[in-house]
């Protein structure tokens, strides 16, 4: 489903974000990114959905190789991929409805589509009877979930999250959580980037640390092994 | 994706956009239509200075006073050569009766001219032509035409050189007024460049935070820079259409006080803006629609990258 082959980003002048990383990720895997801060977890997704292009090295997302993705293919990908962030990344104005419909509207799905999904994702998540609401007039855990909603609108085969319970209290953040593991349970591909120990012990999946920018350990069924 | 499909969806947003963000919408359309009333200010009242220019230099005419012994042929003849030159707008002639009434009628109060005037018996005006020409400029030709032998030896005076002094110096009034109004009407235009610029720059800053969104979740370019492009010329025709009816509105209020104050030079001002409405403001239309259009695009550039 995802595979880096010796993959390199390089900021200029001097960063060097991630260094020879090679990763392969199967279909319906849950995988937890972690690291400290810095260590390049969020340049990892960034890549995924070609918001930065690798320096070095080969991405292949199902079959679509998508390093050297040309700008005006990029939102065909953001289409394929579900992206879910630790701000949200909801527009102010324009309601929970809205916000959800939007991704389907611009990608030219019918009017018919859009009646049809939008309410099975706003159950899903479990917001239905707060559709009419802006996003300032939600909870955290709430407008996080909109935002997940969203990313479920095009069934993506891939969900990246990074620390979408960033900023959020536990108990929200338990309820992210069980969102993701149900939504993978459903066949999605999940990788999620977190820096919360307890949520990474509690999920039992596997584990790919960071240092660095390069990968440290990766232990199927693994925990937080950082101090 | 069907275009159709996209144009809906992408004047639905549109709206949305210029309605929710009210405020902002509202300062934006007012800047656009201050600005061209300001430009407009401008252009009015460079119309207005040419318009009174023009009145006085038709007002200023240069009269050929006749031999009284001139035959009306010679004086007729005359006329026709004159009104022969493109320069010339109009010759009047005016018969030695004819003067010698108006004489009068001028001086009807005045028993002394009066009664000298019964004295002499005869009537001591000859025939003379008033000539109008189309510009200050053209009178040195035409003192110069009337010189030819043809009729010079006719020609008993020419009341010109009196109006010579006020010829140059609204001439020279003329270019100044229409140098400086050039450089305050180029001068405006430059300001008002720079704020549709700025407001534009400063609404699209406002949103860059959605520009990112709308790309995250896979929206192309044209689908985020469309509803912006929209509202930009919305914003241009609606400040277009208000500015238009701002500007009606004022001159018809005070056609009253213009007309009192500028006399003859109020009608052209007047049929300046009416018969040149569609051109005026249908360029201040394409030139502001333009401005936005592209101030717009180079706005949304740098947060339309990733
Ligand atoms: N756009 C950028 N330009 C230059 N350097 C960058 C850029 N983005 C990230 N970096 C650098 O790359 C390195 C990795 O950053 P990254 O955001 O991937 O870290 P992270 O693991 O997500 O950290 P955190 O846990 O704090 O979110 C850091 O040293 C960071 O300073
Ligand atoms: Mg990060």
């Amino acid at each position: 489903m995802i595979r880096f082959s010796n993959v390199s980003k390089h900021y200029p002048p001097t960063t060097h974000a991630l260094q020879h990383v090679s990763l392969h990720i199967k279909p319906g895997e849950f995988v937890s990114v972690v690291g400290q801060s810095g260590s390049g977890k969020t340049t990892l997704a960034k890549l995924l959905f070609a918001e930065e292009q690798a320096t070095k090295g080969k991405i292949v997302i199902g079959d679509w190789d998508i390093s050297g993705i040309k700008q005006s293919e990029v939102p065909e990908l953001r289409r394929q991929i579900g992206i879910v962030f630790q701000d949200f990344k909801l527009l102010p104005r324009k309601t929970v409805l809205e916000n959800v419909k939007f991704a389907l509207e611009v990608a030219g799905e019918s009017r018919v589509r859009i009646r049809k999904i939008v309410p099975q994702v706003l159950k899903i998540v479990g917001l239905s009877d707060k559709h009419a609401r802006y996003p300032r007039q939600l909870s955290g855990g709430e407008q996080q979930r909109v935002s997940i909603a969203r990313a479920l609108v095009h069934r993506p085969k891939i969900l990246v999250a990074d620390e979408p319970t960033g900023n959020l209290d536990t108990i929200h953040a338990h309820e992210i959580i069980q969102l993701l593991k149900k939504i993978n349970e459903y066949g999605t591909t999940v990788v999620l980037v977190t820096h919360d120990r307890d949520i990474v012990n509690a999920l039992k999946k596997r584990v790919v640390t960071i240092a660095d920018g390069k990968i440290v350990s990766d232990i199927q069924r693994g925990k937080y092994i950082l101090s | 994706m069907s275009l159709t499909l996209s144009l809906t969806r992408v004047i639905k947003f549109t709206f949305q956009n210029i309605f929710r963000n009210f405020w902002l919408s509202f300062i934006t359309l007012t800047i656009f239509v201050l600005t061209l009333i300001t430009v407009n200010a401008v252009l009015f009242m460079n119309v207005v200075a040419d318009s009174v220019l023009e009145a006085v230099e038709q007002k200023v005419e240069v009269t050929f006073y006749f031999n009284t012994e001139t035959s009306e042929d010679i004086v007729t003849s005359a006329q026709g050569y004159l009104r022969g030159f493109a320069q010339v707008r109009d010759v009047e002639y005016v018969s030695a009766d004819e003067a010698l009434d108006l004489f009068r009628t001028r001086h009807v109060d005045d028993e002394v001219i009066l009664s000298s005037l019964d004295e002499i018996g005869e009537n001591p005006f000859g025939h003379s032509l008033v000539v109008t020409t189309q510009s200050t400029d053209d009178f040195a030709f035409i003192a110069e035409a009337m010189e030819t032998p043809e009729f010079s030896s006719y020609i008993k005076e020419q009341d010109f050189t009196d109006y010579e002094a006020v010829i140059s110096k609204i001439e020279a009034l003329n270019t100044r007024i229409g140098y400086a109004g050039f450089a305050l009407a180029g001068l405006f235009v430059l300001i008002a460049i720079m704020i549709i610029f700025n407001t534009i720059r400063v609404a699209i800053y406002v949103h860059r935070d959605e520009i990112g969104i709308m790309k995250l979740v896979g929206a192309n370019n044209w689908f985020v820079r469309g509803p912006f492009i929209l509202e930009a010329l919305l914003y241009s025709f609606c400040a277009t259409i208000l500015m238009v009816a701002i500007t009606f509105g004022i001159l018809g209020a005070s056609r009253g006080q213009i007309t009192d104050y500028f006399g003859d030079a109020s009608a052209s001002i007047f049929n300046y803006f009416q018969e040149n409405a569609l051109f005026i403001f249908g360029w201040q239309f394409l030139a502001l629609a333009a401005l936005s259009l592209l101030t717009t695009a180079f706005a949304m550039r740098k947060y339309l990258k990733t």
